[in-house]
């Protein structure tokens, strides 16, 4: 909960300032200070989304045109045209790949949208997981590689506090959840898979996240909350 | 395999100029923008462009500035795509707001007034009738009918801030109204649409 949803005169007053600024009335200042806490405020651009929603069939009227033809040009010259410019890394180790599969798999749109264009060859199974719970801002998404037995993990949001680490877990139907080892602190680890447990995933399971004390859980069962959960489906 | 896939969408963008772009299909093509592929993004480009353009002639009014927005408004899309999966908007919405949002940016930013393309030739907003409203179907229609209990003259307000993206001085003058006068219309216009919407 951010200040301003506990406090009603406030929230009020944003939403105010919200359709302002969808409308389109607001003054270059004010605009600029409203698009600065769009980026800053997640329960403001949630405000800002909601009229654009409200106020997007008004856009119906706009008749279209066609640009000039030079102009496509003009834009891939913008942002294309650096001297000796790379070609196209890997896919997999593309930063971009990780973030667009991330926000689509958050956006529950990965199955339906992203995924069909990245069918792997059939010997190359991957499952694909986006862990997250509304009690936390941890997310996870996970790929299970089948050919190279590891779940790759991309970390997407929310920290570990001093002294406690995050554990991977497969929880399959009402068995006790296995794990599958405390996640290597970074952007995107992996980590192994041991056989008898790769049989389980390939089949769908369940992933958690829990924090547990540094190292891992002294028990062999989650101790701590559990702070990001999903379920592995077949890309 | 990424030859393979950029072939499998030509394919399915030639197939689909012919035809009508359903939304589904530009969510894809964000989608895939926000993986940094150039062959989704010339597509959406290619099914997206002059929707955009329109948008940007109404707010500016000038064709040289339109020209030179819309090349930073597709700068934008390419830059910003990922931020697609966290709005609600259909696809179409969400860049019809980007490219909005950054017209308007520059009217507010430019000291010179232009001259106003719609008094010169008379254009009147587009306002569609009852009949257009029900044809727009319940959610497209039901922001007309919300519109219908305002006013006449503040939804007519409303209408020409949203599409001209007029400031509450320019709409004030327009209306022959104070200022002042013309704020308190407009939120008050504003919170009765909400409720409307919400009914």
């Amino acid at each position: 909960m951010t200040l301003s949803q506990e406090n009603g005169p406030e929230r009020e007053s944003d939403d105010l300032l919200a359709a302002e600024y969808v409308l389109g009335v607001l003054l270059a200042e004010q605009r600029q200070e409203a698009s600065r806490r769009i980026d800053a405020e997640p329960a403001f651009a949630r405000l800002v989304d909601a009229w654009e929603v409200r106020l997007s069939p008004l856009a119906e009227a706009y008749p279209e045109a066609e640009p000039p033809r030079s102009l496509k040009a003009a834009i891939d010259g913008r942002l294309f045209a650096s001297p000796g410019a790379a070609p196209r890394a890997s896919v997999w180790t593309s930063l971009g790949f990780w973030r667009g599969l991330a926000v689509a798999a958050l956006a529950g749109l990965v199955l339906t949208v992203a995924l069909p264009y990245m069918q792997p060859p059939a010997e190359q199974m991957r499952l694909v997981a986006s862990l997250a719970a509304d009690s936390s801002d941890v997310k996870y998404l996970a790929v299970y590689d089948a050919a190279h037995h590891n779940v790759g993990l991309s970390h997407l949001s929310g920290e570990r506090d001093q002294g406690k680490d995050f554990e991977l877990w497969m929880i399959e139907g009402d068995k006790p959840p296995v794990s599958l080892g405390v996640i290597p602190v970074g952007a995107v680890t992996q980590l192994p898979v041991a056989p008898p447990i790769q049989k389980q995933l390939e089949q769908g399971a369940v992933l958690a996240v829990s924090v547990e004390p540094a190292g891992g859980s002294p028990t062999g069962q989650p101790t701590g909350p559990v702070v990001a959960t999903g379920d592995l489906k077949n890309i | 395999m990424a030859v393979a896939i950029d072939a499998a969408l030509q394919m399915a963008g030639d197939r689909l100029v012919s035809t009508a772009m359903v939304p589904q299909d530009i969510s894809k093509l964000i989608v895939r923008t926000s993986m940094k592929d150039r062959a989704a993004f010339d597509l959406l480009y290619r099914q997206t462009s002059a929707k955009l353009f329109g948008v940007c002639l109404r707010v500016l009014n000038d064709r040289g500035e339109a020209e030179d927005a819309l090349q930073e408004i597709y700068v934008k899309i390419w830059t910003k795509a990922d931020r697609f999966a966290v709005s609600d908007l259909s696809p179409i919405s969400w860049l019809v707001a980007i490219a909005r949002n950054h017209s308007i940016d520059r009217i507010r930013a430019r000291r010179r007034p232009t001259t106003d393309i719609d008094a010169v030739l008379d254009v009147a907003d587009p306002a569609p009738g009852p009949e257009a409203a029900a044809v727009a179907g319940d959610q497209a229609g039901q922001i007309h009918r919300c519109l219908e209990e305002l006013e006449s003259d503040r939804a007519a307000a409303v209408r020409g801030a949203y599409l001209k993206g007029e400031s509450y001085a320019e709409l004030a003058q327009r209306h022959r109204v104070p200022l002042n006068t013309m704020r308190t219309w407009l939120r008050r216009s504003l919170m009765k649409l909400r409720e409307c919407l919400e009914r």
